[in-house]
């Protein structure tokens, strides 16, 4: 018997040192480079651009090397789900990336956990002067601008010709403000059975109707408020009036809806053009793209993508040097005409191509979208820890108008659980 | 040391080394290392502190994830069910009825086809302006549509009802295995003695699938409180926190929001009810519980 637990015993210990001898062998951290004058190599990444992009990613690196022959810059592609857990093991594992194209949200998480360098010490003011304001405020947390604002979208309103007529509606004078899109869906629902459009349910829809998401120090949540409880009622009431379908819809369900004709209006930035171009060639010949209606605060969303730099990097200066350089008016420039983006720079729009229209959906939406760039602010402005935040909204959304909870009560609710990830 | 060479206590462990060490890597040494990462700040991307039981009091405190792991426990549900279909399925596919192999293998489909896979088709079929819908209304059984996946009142079952379409086929080929391991001659003598073919299944099949059923029902608790695939795929434990699991909730916690730290505390407290669920399949199934005899 004693044997046989000594046996175990030794088994056990065995085992356990086998397993702490495994975990020591991890990856070993990147060393600084550039000491004895040899070229740094910057680790760049970027999200979903392989491919298609390719050519453009390897003449503007040429560019930059050549300028900088003591740089070199080992650029990988990472698909949009992929790239978090990559950036975390890559970190855990002392081997960071220098430099990194997420999104503002993710951005803003990082910065409030102090992964990301502030680039406020590294820019000169004429070269923060270069971005919409709006743009390059929405990862300032605390005065420290945790990313350099890229590529970015605005929405606009994209309407199916055919449906609208068919509901009686004339697409030649589209509606201006969110009132009118609510009265355009009643009509739609109507005459044709069909939703209006369909939606995500994020904290986003607070910044339409100007209802701030934290107050002016970002310390504690804002947005229980009486205009808050009207504006989830309303949403409330046109999701039983059919003008917004009753569900929370990410991007590909909304591609669903409106390719499938189930929906007449889509609220998205330029790539959505790509996607129905695909999905249903019909449906895109009947589109048209104009400026997205307005909500009460009479603004226009950015959703951007930005650069950032990790502070876990090695060569924290060459990495902020070349996101500069990437995200200057004439690199935004070449990019915006390359993949049908739009530029954070101001330079950039002052282009022909951002104010010329050849009648293509495609032109169309770009011009709409870049006439609003200067009023184009990110609705998560400066949001300490954006991904809790956000997430523990969408549930509150849910819960009112998927669940049929209270509004007031569910608010309170929530304004306690942001203040809670506020403090963290 | 050659006679322990030969022994066939060697063979067993050179055979076990290579999954052992696998084991070792991927299985054991994180959930030691998560005990350490439970009591710090952990988050990966800065710097790490000793915070003690903070978390674990958080966790107690957190609203979302009490009902996270009510809503695992009310996903526990499903394994009876799971346990009853599965044998009945085994018993019919085990009879000899013409063109038997293309039900077993019919059946077995869902098992190998992958749980994303599997959930996007579901979320097809029952999103809105859905086929099960359309046919629904068509025969007459609803008159207007059903939010399936986003109804906080139904989701969770239809969640359940899928993770339970996908396991039947596995569970079935277990207890499948374990029927034909049965002895014929067991059913031959009741039959001669003038038993019923219900009271061949009560006590013969069983009695002797005993433990078959103890192993399915464990491993079946085991997945129930761990589902995640077909949750994340088709309401990210929407709507509100309807469908929110303990998985998704430490997922999102530790990958999403980079709280490792309190994402370690959360699995451990979760590994230590499925830990005390066991004990009591383990206890049920020891003399007593059900006795069909």
């Amino acid at each position: 018997m004693i044997k046989k637990a000594k046996g175990r015993l030794r088994l056990l210990v065995s085992m356990l040192a086998l397993v702490v001898l495994l975990s020591s062998c991890g990856g070993g951290s990147s060393k600084p480079e550039n000491v004895n004058g040899e070229k740094v190599t910057l680790q760049f990444w970027t999200i979903a651009l392989q491919p298609t992009f390719t050519p453009y990613f390897n003449r503007v690196i040429a560019d930059y090397e050549q300028k900088n022959p003591d740089v070199k810059i080992d650029w990988k592609d990472y698909p949009y789900d992929a790239v978090t857990n990559k950036l975390l093991t890559s970190i855990a594992s002392g081997s960071s990336p220098d430099v990194v194209n997420l999104n503002t949200e993710f951005a803003s998480q990082m910065g409030s956990k102090g992964a990301v360098v502030d680039m406020n010490e590294y820019l000169s003011p004429e070269e923060k002067a270069a971005y919409f304001e709006g743009i390059y405020n929405s990862t300032v947390i605390n005065g420290k601008a945790y990313a350099l604002p890229w590529y970015t979208g605005t929405e606009v309103l994209y309407m199916n010709t055919k449906l609208v007529k068919a509901a009686g509606l004339d697409p030649a004078h589209p509606p201006k403000t969110r009132e009118e899109l609510s009265e355009w869906g009643r009509q739609v629902n109507r005459k044709l059975g069909k939703a209006g459009y369909a939606q995500q349910l994020v904290s986003k829809l607070f910044a339409i109707d100007g209802i701030p998401i934290l107050n002016k120090e970002k310390t504690a949540a804002a947005f229980n408020t009486p205009e808050a409880v009207t504006m989830i009622n309303n949403l409330k009431k046109q999701m039983e009036d059919g003008v917004i379908l009753k569900e929370d819809a990410d991007f590909a369900q909304q591609v669903k809806y409106y390719a499938g004709e189930q929906v007449a209006f889509e609220l998205a930035g330029p790539t959505f053009i790509n996607f129905i171009k695909t999905a249903a060639p019909d449906v895109y010949k009947n589109t048209i793209a104009v400026p997205v209606p307005t909500g009460k605060a009479d603004v226009r969303l950015s959703n951007s993508m930005d650069l950032v730099v990790p502070t876990k990097s090695a060569h924290v200066n060459e990495a902020v040097k070349f996101a500069v350089f990437l995200t200057n008016a004439e690199s935004q420039t070449a990019f915006s005409k390359a993949a049908n983006t739009l530029p954070s720079t101001k330079d950039s729009i002052k282009d022909p191509y951002f104010t010329q229209s050849d009648q293509s959906l495609e032109a169309q939406a770009k011009v709409v979208s870049a006439q609003s760039l200067d009023k184009a602010t990110d609705y998560m402005v400066g949001v300490p820890n954006a991904k809790d935040v956000n997430s523990a909204v969408t549930r509150a959304f849910q819960n009112i108008l998927l669940n049929g909870t209270d509004t007031k009560q569910t608010l309170t609710a929530l304004e306690e659980e942001v203040n809670d990830i506020l403090k963290q | 040391m050659i006679k322990w060479l030969r022994s066939e206590s060697f063979t067993a462990w050179a055979f076990m080394t290579p999954g052992l060490l696998l084991l070792a890597v991927f299985v054991f040494w994180p959930i030691i290392y998560s005990i350490p990462l439970a009591l710090t700040d952990y988050s990966v991307i800065s710097d790490t502190h000793y915070v003690g039981l903070a978390n674990f009091e958080a966790a107690f405190k957190d609203r979302n994830f009490l009902i996270s792991v009510w809503n695992s426990l009310v996903y526990v549900l499903i394994v009876p069910f799971l346990q009853i279909f599965s044998i009945l399925m085994a018993v019919l596919v085990n009879s000899r009825i013409p063109a038997i192999k293309i039900f077993r293998t019919t059946y077995y489909i869902p098992v190998v086809t992958s749980m994303v896979a599997v959930a996007l088709i579901w979320s097809w079929l029952l999103g809105n302006n859905s086929v099960v819908n359309y046919l629904l209304i068509k025969v007459g059984i609803i008159s207007r549509e059903i939010h399936w996946l986003s109804d906080s009142n139904l989701a969770l079952y239809v969640l359940m009802f899928i993770t339970m379409w996908k396991g039947l086929g596995y569970y079935m080929m277990l207890y499948l295995a374990g029927l034909q391991n049965i002895p014929q001659d067991l059913y031959e003598a009741a039959r001669v003695d003038g038993a019923s073919r219900w009271r061949l299944i009560v006590h013969i099949t069983l009695p002797l699938l005993r433990p078959y059923i103890l192993f399915c029902t464990l491993i079946s608790l085991m997945a129930a409180i761990r589902v995640f695939d077909e949750v994340y795929v088709l309401t990210k434990g929407g709507p509100g926190t309807a469908t929110l699991t303990s998985s998704l909730y430490i997922f999102q916690k530790g990958m999403e929001q980079f709280n490792f730290g309190y994402a370690s505390a959360l699995g451990l407290i979760v590994g230590a009810v499925i830990g005390v669920l066991s004990i009591i399949v383990f206890r049920f199934n020891r003399k007593g519980g059900v006795n069909p005899y």
